[in-house]
């Protein structure tokens, strides 16, 4: 079952600058990982089995939660993870050190992944019980989205954006829907989809390298 | 389509990074991508800025069990090959013993039997009639081209060394084909060059020991 349940809950608090420290606070341990966890891959692709073990306890729960978010069911979630840690084991040497920040480099792994299998299933037709599920996913996600707007850099770009952009961005980059099929699924016209989706990422864009 | 304009590679980049592009636009701009440096530091910065979007994701306990397939992935041979069982090596050795035994026995036994000799017997018209083979105590007569013999004939096979008399070394068989056994002498007789001939005698062999009819086959007996 997919249900709201499935998706992480911020920390239980009203407190919001609680919450802004726990992002704060974890992102600034991310950034000064990249240094470690580069070195790890280093050794991955050396066939270090240890490297990997510890590269694995160190990002599988956040690849974990990004797999959960796309594919929405804890069982699909943990072979998005398998399959995303056997490619970076194998594709450890091909990691470009200069292009992205290694997080980013296996995040865009399990993204693939994910958006790969999901391409897959919808290619079948969806049972009522999927297409309700599918109905239930977005809005929650969104919901869990929105409530985390104001804990990172981005979600003051994100703020920025107008409703339908946002969605249409957050659907496509998580569930890897194409133009027509977001806009099938928003109910809205094709074109009308593409230029949300081309607007908010330019906004998106000229904020972040503002 | 023109890839070179900067605008048209970012937004071009922003679909592919976003996931919007249909399966074959997707194909072909990887295909681009990869003789594309700029193209990919162009995606590299998109993906850079649209994985913030999974920031906000609470990291979640990951169950053991996807550690264990990992693992069972990226190292197959550790995990599904069974342990060693003393007891099914031991089982395999023995079994590698007995064979070796048995070809080894079996090629004893063979040698032993083996052929020491060979003879193409050749009719008048050199027509090749039987083959024989000498064993240690019998020989093999084949029949090549057999004339056919009446029921009142036999064909007997002599042995004529090189000085001496012609030594009778039995019938041939009916068929042509099968054994002639030999005694001491006629084994002794044999190790030596000699000619081989099969002569038309009356039912059962020469009376007189010596051949009495035509000889209608014959060659020298050969060591291989």
């Amino acid at each position: 079952m997919i249900g709201t349940t499935l998706y992480p809950e911020l920390p239980s608090t009203d407190n919001w600058s609680e919450v802004l420290a726990f992002f704060e606070g974890r992102t600034a341990i991310l950034t000064a990982n990249t240094d470690y966890l580069e070195k790890l891959l280093a050794q991955c692709s050396l066939g270090n089995r240890r490297a990997f073990e510890t590269l694995y306890r160190s990002v599988a729960p956040r690849l974990y939660s990004v797999a959960l978010r796309c594919m929405g069911r804890r069982d699909l979630a943990e072979d998005v993870v398998q399959e995303s840690f056997v490619r970076i084991w194998h594709s450890a040497s091909r990691y470009e050190a200069h292009l992205s920040a290694p997080l980013t480099w296996m995040i865009t792994i399990t993204r693939n992944q994910a958006i790969d299998q999901l391409r897959k299933h919808r290619e079948l037709p969806l049972s009522d019980q999927q297409q309700d599920n599918v109905a239930d996913d977005s809005p929650s996600a969104l919901d869990q989205l929105g409530s985390a707007r104001e804990a990172c850099a981005l979600n003051q770009c994100l703020e920025q954006l107008e409703g339908m952009q946002l969605q249409s961005i957050t659907s496509a980059y998580f569930h890897g829907l194409s133009a027509s099929e977001l806009a099938q699924q928003l109910a809205a016209p094709l074109g009308s989809v593409k230029s949300w989706i081309r607007r908010g990422m330019q906004r998106l864009r000229r904020c972040l390298e503002s | 389509m023109n890839y070179q304009t900067p605008e048209l590679r970012r937004a071009l980049t922003a679909d592919y990074a976003i996931g919007l592009m249909p399966p074959t636009a997707r194909k072909r701009f990887e295909h681009l991508l990869q003789g594309d440096a700029l193209l990919r530091a162009e995606l590299a910065r998109w993906l850079e800025h649209l994985n913030l979007l999974t920031e906000p994701l609470i990291e979640q306990p990951v169950p053991d069990r996807v550690w264990r397939a990992i693992v069972a992935r990226i190292e197959p041979q550790t995990l599904h090959v069974p342990a060693k069982r003393p007891f099914w090596n031991w089982l395999r050795l023995s079994a590698l013993a007995c064979s070796l035994l048995i070809v080894v026995t079996a090629g004893l036994l063979y040698n032993r039997d083996s052929v020491q000799y060979k003879a193409t017997l050749l009719s008048g018209t050199a027509q090749p009639g039987l083959s024989i083979e000498a064993h240690s105590d019998y020989l093999k007569v084949k029949p090549l081209e057999l004339s056919a013999v009446d029921g009142g004939s036999s064909l007997e096979l002599w042995a004529i060394p090189v000085e001496g008399k012609p030594v009778s070394l039995g019938l041939i068989p009916r068929d042509g084909d099968g054994r002639i056994t030999l005694s001491q002498s006629q084994q002794q007789l044999i190790r030596v060059p000699v000619v081989l001939a099969v002569s038309l005698e009356p039912q059962g062999g020469s009376p007189t020991g010596q051949p009495t009819g035509p000889v209608l086959y014959q060659g020298p007996l050969a060591s291989l």
